[in-house]
Formats: structure tokens, sequence, C-alpha cells
């Protein structure tokens, strides 16, 4: 066994240098890409080591005490992370049930309509919110549920008070998916168009002499046919679950709704970036991290029984 | 072809349905428009519902006139035309290799760049590299540190992949080295995928947002959606107009209008000719793979 395991590495070791020889050129075009990777993806990514340690700034990682579990056993006594915990993992959830299915009935009632030029006339238009930035949408949606907005223009019109949305606890969580459907919603729908367009259409031709009309077509033909792609994405989705995307959150975020908006990311930036708790705030990624690897592991194993997981 | 009452119903339903829920796609976009096209006064007193209301030039003469607000805007000019061109050139040299059989190493390098998409470095220890690399307040630090988006590079590597490789035997035969190989066959090749990956890159310059707030202590190098974001909280320069006037013809609900349409205008001006691709783009990037 050691000697042909010496032979392997050795011919290994040949078969590489060889290949390097004859195409360094390969080898030089991709040397910025891995040098990029290493310093920031890799680097950081062993600089998460920090959560095991007592980190000052001063002394770097190498010369920084090491305290084992001490930050995150100090997580679980700690009231602000379980008010971040239960908003993070809430609004994730409030985004899983409300604002995953939306593209895909979208793109359901997209499928029916047949005159073309409607047909792309209104899906470039809901293609567009997907270009905005945060900041922008943050903006828009501030400024027409102000107190002077349109929304409340209209509420007064029909006899109701204006209310101040944005600084209300009660509305935020809906403002977050509500304004989440409007971006996204649009560009969702590509790609369960893309997965529609690849249907044989014999199926349809089939069903029709059955005597199925477009309803029954639809929930027998092209909803099953979409179920691979849908559990595809929603695989891609769960690994990401408790990262809610900081620009939106933090563009709607007000200090009067902290209490049920202020999530893992948002909450990391201040208490770490701005004040400086490095190793604490390190230790709620990772437990960010690990959460979202563990529902990746579980979802794609439930989805493997219908032979549809990631891998 | 004949339809039943029910199926009918649903048409007039479904086209009635989507056309207003389209029209709510550009209404907000239309209504600050309107608002920053009127007098304050009628903006506060809830007047303006998509047709500006005493018709006013002021608001944007003051926008337009704002330095700080052109500063941000050619910080965010710059890093979306080198942010994009440099992202396109490491993405191109990265994915090239990666596509060729004859490169050793390509799946354990494919590898580990794929497995950076699952497992996300957390935000701080992103944070002291950047810092550490030296890159803190440096307009560099809103580029470097997003080069690659491992997501277009498998796009472009996927594309590349396609392309038959009977051409490299003959472009091999003719002495074509490696990068005459890519520049000359592959990229031309590959112009439909290049112009999705670059408008993708472009977009994400111009919206540069989070590493702004990470990375940039110094307001002069701030690009315009944290210039707006500034406008809009703690709204600085923009209110301190009317507090020192109290009767100018623009107030902070016309300003702030205005200044979201500013940032949205290039977008919604190239939006039309890029629609093409980034339809393509996008069912590349999750399909495949």
């Amino acid at each position: 066994m050691v000697e042909k395991n010496g032979f392997w590495d050795r011919f290994i070791q040949n078969s590489l240098i060889k290949n390097v020889r004859k195409h360094w050129m390969l080898y030089l075009m991709i040397l910025p890409g891995i040098i990029y990777y290493i310093i920031f993806k890799y680097i950081p990514l062993m600089g998460s080591v920090i959560a095991f340690q007592d980190f000052q700034i001063f002394k770097g990682i190498f010369a920084s005490p090491w305290v084992g579990l001490e930050n995150f056993r100090h997580l679980l006594h700690y009231q602000d992370f379980h008010e971040v915990l239960r908003n993070t993992a809430l609004i994730a959830l409030y985004q899983l049930v409300f604002q995953f299915p939306a593209p895909i009935i979208l793109a359901l009632l997209f499928n029916e309509i047949r005159l073309l030029i409607v047909k792309r006339t209104v899906q470039s238009l809901f293609y567009l919110p997907h270009f905005l930035s945060w900041v922008v949408v943050g903006g828009i949606v501030f400024e027409l549920l102000a107190s002077q907005g349109i929304v409340n223009a209209i509420r007064e019109m029909l006899g109701f008070e204006p209310i101040l949305f944005m600084q209300e606890e009660g509305y935020f969580r809906s403002i977050v998916i509500i304004s989440g459907i409007w971006k996204e919603i649009g560009w969702g729908t590509i790609i369960y168009l893309a997965a529609i367009t690849a249907i044989n259409p014999s199926l349809y031709e089939a069903a029709v002499i059955d005597g199925a009309n477009r309803f029954k077509q639809t929930i027998y033909i092209t909803l099953p046919l979409l179920l691979p792609t849908i559990s595809v994405l929603f695989l891609l989705n769960i690994g990401n679950f408790l990262e809610l995307g900081f620009d939106q959150i933090f563009n709607l975020l007000t200090p009067m709704t902290y209490s049920v908006g202020d999530i893992i990311e948002t909450y990391v930036y201040r208490a770490g970036v701005l004040q400086g708790q490095y190793s604490l705030t390190t230790a709620i990624g990772l437990f960010q991290s690990v959460i979202g690897f563990a529902l990746l592991w579980i979802f794609n194993r439930l989805a493997r029984k219908s032979e549809q997981g990631l891998w | 072809m004949k339809q039943s009452i029910g199926e009918r119903l649903f048409q007039i339903f479904n086209y009635t349905l989507l056309i207003v829920l389209a029209a709510t796609m550009i209404a907000p976009l239309l209504q600050l428009l309107a608002v920053s096209f009127s007098s304050p006064i009628a903006a506060d007193s809830k007047k303006v519902f998509l047709i500006p209301v005493e018709f006013t030039l002021a608001t944007w003469e003051h926008i337009l006139q704002n330095e700080v607000l052109w500063r941000a805007f050619g910080v965010t000019v710059f890093i979306t035309i080198v942010g994009t061109f440099l992202s396109m050139l490491f993405t191109i040299l990265t994915a090239f290799p990666l596509s060729r059989k004859d490169f050793l190493l390509r799946k354990p390098i494919m590898l580990m760049m794929v497995l950076t998409m699952i497992f996300n470095a957390p935000m701080i220890p992103f944070f002291l590299t950047v810092r550490e690399v030296g890159l803190m307040d440096s307009i560099w630090a809103l580029i470097i540190p997003g080069l690659i988006s491992t997501f277009n590079m498998v796009i472009v590597r996927t594309f590349f992949l396609g392309i038959p490789s009977d051409l490299d035997d003959a472009a091999r035969i003719d002495g074509c080295n490696e990068f005459r190989l890519l520049f000359q066959i592959y990229l031309q090749l590959s112009k439909p995928v290049l112009a999705t990956i670059s408008l993708f890159y472009a977009v994400g310059y111009w919206n540069t947002f989070k590493t702004a707030v990470l990375f940039l202590r110094n307001p002069d190098l701030w690009p315009l959606q944290m210039r707006l974001r500034a406008f809009f909280t703690s709204e600085e320069e923009l209110a301190a107009v009317d507090l020192i006037m109290g009767d100018f013809d623009f107030n902070t609900t016309t300003l702030k209008a205005a200044t979201i349409i500013f940032a949205t205008i290039p977008i919604v001006l190239v939006y039309p000719y890029l629609q093409k691709y980034f339809v393509k783009g996008a069912v590349l990037g999750s399909l495949k793979e």
C-alpha cells in the first residue's frame, strides 16, 4: 500500500508538473482569481475562529486568547440575542410562506396570457423593480407611507386617521414582506417561465383530448412538472434561511422598530462593526451559518426521497 | 377552440389583475416624479396624485446644483465603469481555465470556488480582513472585495463549455496560444453572455451600498446610494434649507422625491436596451449546474 501511494503521489506530481509546463498560460490566467478567493473568501472564512477567542484588535488572531465556547454561552444568556434571533426567524419564515410562492403563482398567471404584446409589456414592468437598489426602494416606501404620503392621503379621503406606518412596530414585518414581493416577484418568474416553456406541448394536447380544461392542465401538468425547479429553488433558499439581506432591513429599519425588525445582520453591523464587539458578533454569524447549513442538509434529505435533491 | 364561461371570466380577471399589478410596479416612481415637480405646499397638503400640482422646477434646480450629490454620482459612475471592467476581466480569466479539459486542477479549483457560495464568511471576519488589507476608506473597497461573483463566473464557464472543441484544435494547429484562443475566439463567440454578465455587474456596482456602509467613513468617497441614504435619514443637506428659510419653492418632501428619481433615471434609461440580455442571463444562471 505504502509503495503504491508513493507511486501514485509521484505519478500525480509528475503529471501536474507536466501539465503546468504545457499549459502554464492557463495557470497564469487563473492565478489572480485564486488569490482573490483566498484573500476575500477563505481568509475571512478561517477568520471565523475569532468566535472562539477573546479577540483583541491590537493582538490579532494569533495572539488573542482562546476562550472555547465562552462567547456562545454568553449569547444564550443575552437578551438582545433572543430578540434578534426571534425577529430573524419570524421574518425568514414569513418570507418563505408569502414571498417564495409569489413568483410561482405569477408565472402561472403570465402563462395564461395569450396576447403577446400584453404579456411582454406586463413582464417588463414587473422586472423593473429588481434593478432598483434597496436604498431607493426604502426611500420610496418611506415617502409613500409618510404622514404626507399618498397612502395616508387616500386614507384621509376615505375618512380614516393617518398612520405613521414606518414608526409603528405592528406594521414593520408586513412592510418588509410586501416590499420584498414588490421588488422581486417579477424577477423570480423568469426561471419558472423558462421551465414552463420547456414542457413538452404534446402533454397538453393529450390532456385536451381527454377533456381537461386550462385549470386542470395547470394543476395536473404544469405544476407537477414545475416541481423539480421549485424544489431546487426552495433548497437554495433554505440554505440562506437566516440571511435575510442586510440592505433591505437596514433601509427600512428605524430605532422605533428595532424591537420587531432588528435582525442578525443589522445587529452584527451595529454591535460588531460600529461598537467593536468582534468575537461575540462573529459567534452570532457562525451560529447563523450553522443553522442555514443544517436546514439545507435536512431539507435536501427530504427532497432526495422524491429524487429532487441538490446532491 | 370553444371556451367555457368560467374560462372566459378567468381570462378577463387575469388580464385585469396583471395589468393593475404591473401598473403598481411603475406607479410609485411616477408618484414621486409628480411630487418632485410640485410645489412644497401642494406636496405636503396631499393633493398630488400622479400629476404635478402647482408645477415648479425649483426642486430639480436645487438638486442639479447640489455638488455633494454630483460628487457621489461621480464616484458611482467611476466604480460602475472601472469595477465592471475589472470584474469582467477577472471573471473571464478565471472561468476560461476552469472550462478547459486539459487543465488538470480544474475540478479541485472549481470546487474551492463554488463552496464559497454555500459557506459565506460572516460579516465581522470579512470586515476585519478588508481592513487588514488596507482598503478602509478607499474607493477600491467598493470594487476589490467583490471583484468576482461566483454565480456570474459559473455562468461564463458554462457558456465556454458549450463552445465546440473542434474550434480549439483548428486554432491550435494555426499556432494559437491559450491567451489568443481566449481573447480572439472564445470572447468573440461569447458576446451575448458577456453583455449579460457585464449588465449584472454594472447594476451591482450602481447599487453598491453595503460595502460603503462597512468601509467608508469619509463622506467624500460615498457612492450615490450611500449619499441618498444619508439624505433620507440624517436629512443633513436637504433639511438644512427649509429650516433656515421658511418660504422656499421646495422642501424635504419634494427634495427626497427628486433624489430618488435622480438615482433611478440612469437605470430606467438603459433598461429597455438591456432587457433582451438579462432574461437570458437569469435563465442561464439558474438552470444549468
